[in-house]
């Protein structure tokens, strides 16, 4: 017990660690890139909770996915950091107002009267070969299904919506169609042979020309 | 269970120092003789035309969004890949329903063309 307690500590100071540097830090994908040490903590901190799937759930969805999302948004917008340094002033008494009800609210949530081991005892410890991913899919998909479908229309509302909010179509950007290329027959495709009647001479034309011509046999 | 975990504790901390120790190593050991020519950025040629962070296309948020949504819907097949024997016909059902509404999702993207890098 005592290891693991050593150990949730320490994985719990790296999580405040990382949390503390992603809001302190005046560069965005620094603060991005904290927010990963962050989100990879709070897996150990899952995992010291025998939430196995749920720890590497973490990592491979938000770590592995979410993550980029974040790092394309930062660099989508126009980040100016002097405009935003002078602002910082100016927003902080609202941001004080709101940070400060934050944290009123988790204080009513999450304080001493409603929180602790005396409200929520410690989980009794599984045996080796305990598994968590199969105890999930156990209820996931008997108890829980309706949830579990209510999450695939969320999940289908979410690519409809990123589609017509973001797809743009270039119909001027020019590009190889390689599936057109192979297509390409040998004779009308590649090559257009034009029947047209010889164009007539001017004369003043063939007069030079005559005469370079004489030039040179000279 | 927790003692199934005890490697990857172990491969934790040897990485965690492998990737640590040089740096602190480097900047111990390493001579540091700067002065101004040293420290300014070095331009080949002729002077910057803009700023080096520039605005990503809106194309890459679409790409990382689609990414993400498929991502979850992995997540959710691999509790079912392990129980499916147990759950029989139903829990085959229950994902083949979660399935088929994400591929009316698929073939939406597809026909969109936003699948296509134009």
């Amino acid at each position: 017990m005592g290891f693991e307690k050593l150990l949730f500590y320490i994985f719990a100071a790296v999580t405040l660690f990382a949390a503390s540097m992603v809001i302190t830090r005046r560069n965005p994908v620094l603060s991005a890139l904290y927010l990963v040490m962050a989100f990879v903590s709070s897996a150990a901190l899952w995992l010291l909770l025998e939430a196995e799937f749920l720890g590497i759930v973490l990592i491979l969805v938000y770590v592995g996915a979410v993550m980029v999302l974040f790092l394309f948004v930062v660099m989508m917008l126009n980040i100016d950091v002097a405009t935003l340094r002078a602002r910082f002033i100016h927003y902080l008494p609202l941001g004080l107002i709101v940070a400060g009800i934050m944290v009123f609210d988790m204080f009513l949530v999450l304080g001493p009267a409603d929180f602790g081991l005396d409200q929520f005892a410690k989980p009794q410890s599984q045996p080796a070969d305990y598994n968590n991913t199969a105890a999930l899919g156990q209820i996931l998909y008997t108890t829980y299904l309706y949830q579990f479908e209510i999450a695939a229309v969320i999940l289908l509302v979410a690519i409809v919506a990123a589609i017509r909010l973001t797809l743009r179509h270039r119909p001027e950007t020019k590009y190889q169609d390689p599936s057109n290329q192979v297509r390409v027959r040998k004779g009308s495709d590649r090559v257009r042979l034009i029947t047209m009647p010889a164009e007539p001479v001017p004369p003043s034309l063939t007069a030079t020309l005559g005469a370079t011509h004489t030039e040179m046999t000279e | 269970m927790l003692d199934n975990y005890l490697h990857i504790l172990i491969f934790i901390l040897v990485a965690s120092l492998i990737s640590i120790a040089p740096p602190i190593l480097g900047s111990l050991l390493g001579p540091r003789r700067a002065y101004a020519e040293k420290d300014s950025p070095y331009e080949c040629g002729f002077a910057a035309f803009e700023n080096a962070r520039m605005q990503f296309d809106v194309r890459y948020y679409l790409v990382a969004i689609l990414f993400i949504v498929f991502d979850l819907e992995i997540a959710f097949l691999f509790p079912w890949a392990i129980v499916v024997k147990e759950l029989g016909m139903a829990g085959f059902m229950a994902m083949f329903v979660f399935l088929g509404i994400l591929v009316v999702g698929f073939i939406y993207e597809w026909k969109k063309g936003a699948l296509e890098w134009e």
